[in-house]
């Protein structure tokens, strides 16, 4: 899969997102999300084949962070999507108050 | 070496209740998935839809009517977890009034098992309500239940 495909699906971004500066459980991030975990599972294989999330294993449990720098160019993508998603919501949020 | 993943609970149904939320199709998709194509003999075909369109498929190996179920399962388009690749079962035990019922799933690759095992921390309660005549919301995964 090219790399503009494993990002071009929503729920794997929202899975980056979610292990942008945190490192999560699988089942944490199933219970972040409406999605099952049969698509949970296959999300974070792509995202672990593509070498866009780390595995670190910790006792029984297998820990997942966002390797940034295997992203490249991508990177950046991601963060203004993601800062703007948000001032798009703060801006919302201001005009709601107004 | 990896303990195999178990989730347990008593429900409070008959045994022949919970067997047929197994082995009906219909009765199958009021706790997991929005789709099921059950063939429930030896050999006949276990495959189940999500709603967020994954996909299990699989085998049934073994039916013990009202004590247990026994398929093989694994994820249409998961390299990690191809269709038949692990087993799960299903058994049902009388206690009391009511069952206590078991999920076993072996077979799964080490990274596979927490997140398959938070996935039946999810479904096994739903089965439990949907025994018991209790109402649960269309699934939409572990994310998705506001309990």
């Amino acid at each position: 899969m090219d790399v503009l495909q494993v990002i071009a699906e929503p729920r794997r971004r929202r899975i980056l997102e979610l292990v942008w500066d945190d490192e999560l459980s699988a089942g944490a991030i199933a219970g972040e999300f409406d999605v099952t975990f049969g698509a949970v599972s296959q999300h974070l294989a792509v995202l672990k084949d593509s070498g866009f999330v780390d595995v670190r294993t910790d006792g029984n449990r297998r820990l997942y962070r966002a390797n940034k720098q295997a992203l490249g160019p991508l990177r950046q993508v991601l963060e203004t999507m993601w800062s703007e998603t948000l001032d798009d919501l703060g801006a919302a949020i201001e005009s709601d108050l107004q | 070496m990896t303990a195999p993943l178990t989730v347990s609970r008593r429900i409070a149904a008959a045994p022949e209740v919970v067997y047929s939320y197994l082995t009906d199709p219909d009765k199958w998709v009021r706790w997991q998935g929005s789709h099921a194509d059950l063939d429930p003999r030896p050999g006949g075909l276990f495959l189940m839809a999500m709603p967020d369109g994954a996909r299990a498929r699989g085998r049934f190996l073994e039916l013990v009517p009202d004590e247990r179920v026994v398929f093989t399962w694994g994820w249409i388009d998961h390299p990690g977890v191809p269709p038949g690749s692990s087993v799960v079962e299903i058994s049902i035990h009388p206690e009391d009034d009511g069952s206590m019922v078991t999920i076993t799933h072996r077979d799964l690759p080490d990274d596979e098992i927490e997140i398959h095992r938070a996935g039946w921390e999810h479904y096994l309660p739903r089965l439990a309500a949907v025994a018991e005549g209790v109402r649960v919301e269309p699934d939409r995964g572990p994310g998705g239940q506001s309990s």
